[in-house]
């Protein structure tokens, strides 16, 4: 396993984000982690990349303890979400430069220059982040996640603010990278569809535990407690949505 | 004009003063510390203090000196203000970056900061009002070594109040170091104060290098007690705010306000 997620809890006093989570990822593997707002999915990332303390559980990533071997393992990691920003007043390639050096990018200019390319957002590297629109600005973020050659990489809503078109190529980015480098996605999305393409498993979540794992398919007989030939996860997530509000 | 327009603007001010303890520190605190600091400096004045062209280097010199140790607190925390005023701390502590390694970087480009607008500052003072602080550099250094650790002491720490307290205590990076303006006799004598001020003015590594600059200008060359003091005190402030920053990042991740500060 390249990542390992053995009994991972987060509690806040009595307030209970994440309990007695488990799930692993082999290498190469494009990993779904889904579920309704509030499931715990990005307190799970969080707790991965070591920025929120687990109440219990263990994180292993590359067979190492995470909490042993931080330095380590986050410099074969990277992160992306629009729901975080690089500093607004700096420009694309000055912000990208400081990242190139935080990972110790060798030939960073030339580094950045490839990223920017492969995301169709090179000419706006002389821009400063707070001119770029909600859709550039993830494009950034996903130049800033694959700066490093990441072998596993956490996308949380790599998508979100893309339209179609944009949201297809960056897709088909992430793909080139699983298979040429062998890289190692764990992925969130509200875009059901997409998940189907893009991942083999799913881990879904829903009050903070893992209510199923498996391929598209296995989860959803699973939850759907019917028999089926074709994935449907967006009947999965309304289900569960819905069963949630009835409780 | 309508009242009733102005009343709802006036309306919506004040609920600001209400909720937003930075006005609240513009409103009172500046103009109470000013009238505390220049009140002190008037007694000093009456009760004989120095007077004529020595008063007026004793006054640039304290200015220029506390200007240095006021902007390297101040950047110490404005640094980390920056970080999250851009939502970037998630960015920045998801790599291998570790919090002393930040510290670190932070540390070293505020004394270019510093290093730069005091210099500016000096010319000023030298080309408008002919005060040269530059010969005096080498029996001044010592003591801006002192503001200089003490301001990064009171940076930390402020910067561990703004981890715990995100931006509703920000007001902190701009008020605190003035907070201990009036006990750090930085114009008057320690002598000036009531005498329960005085214990605490000689407990901060700022009176003592006041006390050192003053000594320096009015000829009696370099106090090395003053300096030894100073930075004694300086070591155990700095130990008690890296210890203070620690346990309340660690505190921040437990909690998982590191994502959440805004």
């Amino acid at each position: 396993m390249l990542l390992e997620v053995r009994h991972l809890s987060k509690h806040y006093g009595n307030v209970l984000a994440v309990e007695d989570v488990s799930f692993g990822i082999e290498p190469g593997e494009i990993l779904g982690l889904l579920g309704p707002n509030g499931a715990g999915k990005t307190t799970t990332i969080h707790m991965l990349l070591g920025l929120i303390t687990p109440s219990a559980g263990e994180v292993r990533v590359f067979g190492r303890s995470f909490a042993d071997h931080r330095e380590e393992i986050l410099q074969q990691m990277n992160f992306s979400s629009p729901y975080v920003s690089l500093p607004l007043r700096l420009t694309v390639m000055e912000n990208l430069g400081v990242f190139a050096r935080l990972y110790n990018v060798a030939e960073p200019r030339r580094r950045i220059g490839e990223m920017l390319e492969l995301f169709g957002v090179k000419h706006l590297s002389d821009k400063p982040i707070s001119r770029l629109s909600s859709g550039e600005n993830t494009r950034v973020g996903l130049c800033k996640a694959m700066l490093n050659r990441p072998r596993l990489l956490l996308l949380d809503e790599p998508t979100a603010y893309l339209d179609p078109e944009i949201a297809w190529q960056v897709k088909q980015v992430l793909l080139a990278a699983q298979r040429e480098f062998g890289t190692t996605i764990l992925y969130t999305s509200h875009n059901m569809p997409e998940v189907e393409r893009m991942c083999s498993r799913i881990v879904f979540m829903h009050h903070g535990r893992v209510i199923a794992q498996g391929s598209p398919i296995e989860i959803t007989r699973a939850i759907l407690k019917e028999e089926r030939s074709e994935p449907a996860l967006e009947e999965v997530f309304l289900r569960v949505v819905r069963l949630q509000e009835a409780s | 004009m309508k009242v009733y327009r102005v009343k709802a603007v006036m309306l919506r001010h004040a609920y600001e003063v209400r909720r937003n303890i930075d006005r609240v520190t513009d409103m009172v605190y500046w103009p109470v510390l000013d009238t505390i600091v220049w009140g002190f400096f008037t007694i000093y004045l009456a009760h004989g203090g120095r007077s004529g062209g020595g008063l007026a280097g004793l006054l640039l010199g304290a200015a220029i000196l506390w200007g240095m140790f006021y902007a390297f607190q101040r950047d110490m925390a404005v640094g980390f203000l920056d970080e999250l005023w851009s939502r970037n701390l998630i960015n920045l502590f998801s790599t291998p970056l570790g919090v002393w390694e930040y510290l670190c970087g932070l540390i070293v480009v505020n004394l270019f900061k510093v290093g730069a607008g005091a210099a500016c500052a000096g010319l000023v003072a030298w080309v408008c009002y002919a005060f040269n602080i530059f010969p005096r550099l080498p029996q001044f250094v010592p003591f801006i070594f002192n503001l200089m650790l003490f301001g990064l002491a009171l940076g930390v720490f402020t910067s561990g109040l703004i981890f715990r307290y995100a931006t509703r205590v920000q007001a902190l990076a701009w008020s605190f170091a003035g907070l201990l303006m009036p006990v750090s006799c930085v114009f008057y004598p320690p002598s000036t104060l009531p005498r329960p001020l005085r214990a605490i003015a000689w407990i901060l590594p700022t009176t003592h290098a006041f006390e050192g600059m003053r000594q320096v200008l009015a000829g009696g060359g370099f106090s090395a007690a003053r300096f030894w003091q100073a930075l004694g005190l300086n070591a155990i402030y700095f130990a008690l705010a890296t210890v203070f920053f620690r346990w309340i990042f660690e505190s921040a991740r437990s909690r998982g306000l590191l994502v959440k500060l805004e």
